[in-house]
């Protein structure tokens, strides 16, 4: 038994394979359909239903990826072959890489990272990484409509990447330290960030929904404008891989928020062993990273599509001064030692 | 002369604190109906609309009542209703046939406007309360005088709940169980 903990515990295994791809899959999983569902609720319909009753239609969210796993794979003559099939595999392996460089437990045993110094600087900085490989979809494509989405891509992403790195470095600026475990320690057991913080926290919010492109703020991908932005030309399981990695990097950021805002697996004290000291941190956070992720997919009820230019308006009138506040603020609580 | 460009900026409606408290109004209206949906879709083989009485769906001729007076065929607007010439035993002279005829209809054409209904001097023509009746040909539509006498069959009667929609004053259109 002791032996079996140990094996689920081995870091490479539990962190990256079950928390980050299974993990990340599930939650993807659940944030759709709970956005299908939720979104449903508010515009008085039903949403999936037919295909499980009992499971609120959480099967067709299943249904749907075998159809797309099963889809033939279409590849247009006029593309840049290597890259059109390289690129959505290269989006999801740097999309999860950040999770390397994130600490779920306070103890070195378990993870390296949780005694290094600058671990969220690095994590941070490899999310940053993925729509570099947006353009080069939209690029490799050769249609229109990609060009175009991935132009709008790297437009929000210049505006509002810059204020989501703003916003969580300013934990790093209240504890005075780059070190995610330090973070979390710190705010043991309730002065989280998110609630001395709130500018801030409500920031970084803003800047990975915005980022991310998540559903009413999907402007690089929206439907109506251009077909289907960077991923127009892809069909059946690269589609999917894209589509992915846009929720994979929503979930990664929403566990780094969770990490530095809401204070990780902050009531909870980790012991030594596997069990209570890695296994447990770490589902308590992603619980915490998978309600950031529900609360994203749920504003796609309240709110409708913004155009590029008042995106971008809202991001650098709005957001950045925003940042900038919660940076001052951190900064007078570290002055005043209040974390 | 090349068109000169001007940008044009709008003038914000309301401040900051306008817009704030306008977000938290959305937000709270999504949460409000979250919690409470007022869902008005029908599930459709579980659930079926009880339509009032006097609605125009299906018709069903009596064949006894019917004088051959052909005023449904000729007021037919689409032409859906046809007269059918029928040799049958005439009950006063039962050794002798006599030839008559009776209207058939053509569901490819008919409308549902009911003036077939309304105009038999001898109601022999009803509607039944309900449409939801499949065919599987084009060539099943066009019913011959049997069918046309017998009531079409609803699966989703005997396995479903009826229900009914009813438009109330602050939530709109609203569905009710019967």
């Amino acid at each position: 038994m002791e032996t079996i903990l140990y094996l689920i515990a081995y870091p490479p295994l539990w962190q990256v394979l079950i928390l980050g791809f299974v993990g990340a899959l599930l939650v993807a999983m659940v944030a759709i359909w709970f956005e299908r569902k939720a979104v449903a609720r508010v515009q008085r319909r039903i949403g999936p239903y037919w295909a499980s009753p009992r499971l609120g239609g959480f099967m067709m969210i299943v249904a749907d990826l075998i159809r797309y796993a099963t889809q033939q794979v279409i590849i247009p003559t006029t593309v840049d072959k290597i890259a059109f099939l390289l690129t959505p595999v290269a989006v999801l392996v740097v999309t999860i890489l950040p999770l390397a460089f994130i600490p779920l437990s306070p103890h070195e045993l378990y993870w390296p990272v949780a005694s290094m110094e600058y671990s969220l600087l690095i994590a941070l900085a490899l999310t940053t990484l993925p729509p570099l490989l947006t353009a080069v979809l939209g690029w490799a494509s050769s249609n229109k409509f990609s060009i175009i989405g991935s132009l709008r891509e790297s437009y929000v992403i210049t505006a509002y990447e810059l204020v989501a790195v703003l916003a969580i470095l300013a934990a790093a600026a209240s504890t005075l330290s780059f070190n995610i475990a330090y973070i979390v320690e710190a705010q043991q057991p309730v002065k989280w960030l998110a609630i001395l913080n709130p500018l801030a926290f409500l920031a970084a919010f803003l800047a990975v929904l915005m980022s991310t492109s998540a559903f009413p703020f999907e402007i690089p991908e929206s439907e109506h404008e251009v077909v289907a932005g960077p991923y127009t030309e892809y069909s059946g399981i690269l589609y999917v891989l894209n589509m992915g990695g846009g929720y994979i990097r929503r979930f990664i950021y929403a566990i780094i928020i969770a990490l530095v805002f809401l204070g990780g697996w902050a009531p909870y004290t980790p012991g030594l062993d596997p069990f209570t000291g890695f296994i447990i941190p770490s589902l308590i956070v992603l619980v915490k990273a998978s309600i950031i992720v529900l609360i994203m997919s749920f504003l796609r009820a309240v709110y409708g599509r913004y155009r590029l230019d008042q995106a971008l308006d809202a991001a650098w009138r709005l957001a950045l001064p925003l940042a900038l506040l919660g940076l001052g603020w951190s900064i007078v609580l570290a002055y005043m030692n209040l974390i | 002369m090349p068109a000169r460009v001007s940008l044009k900026s709008l003038k914000r409606r309301g401040g900051l604190f306008e817009g704030i408290k306008s977000n938290i109004q959305a937000l709270a209206i999504g949460v409000k109906y979250f919690i409470d949906p007022q869902r008005s879709t029908l599930l459709y083989p579980k659930e079926y609309i009880e339509h009032r009485p006097g609605y125009r769906g299906f018709i069903v001729l009596i064949k006894d009542k019917c004088i051959s007076c052909a005023a449904c065929a000729r007021i037919c607007p689409s032409a859906a209703m046809k007269m059918a010439r029928v040799t049958e035993v005439d009950p006063k002279h039962p050794d002798k046939p006599r030839q008559k005829q009776y209207p058939v209809i053509n569901y490819q054409r008919c409308i549902f406007c009911g003036y077939c209904v309304d105009i038999c001097p001898t109601e022999a023509l009803y509607h039944t309360p309900f449409q939801d009746v499949v065919y599987e040909s084009l060539a099943d539509m066009f019913l011959t005088l049997e069918a046309f006498q017998l009531e079409p069959s609803r699966p989703s009667v005997s396995e479903g709940s009826p229900v009914v929609y009813e438009v109330d004053e602050e939530r709109g259109l609203i569905k009710r169980r019967r």
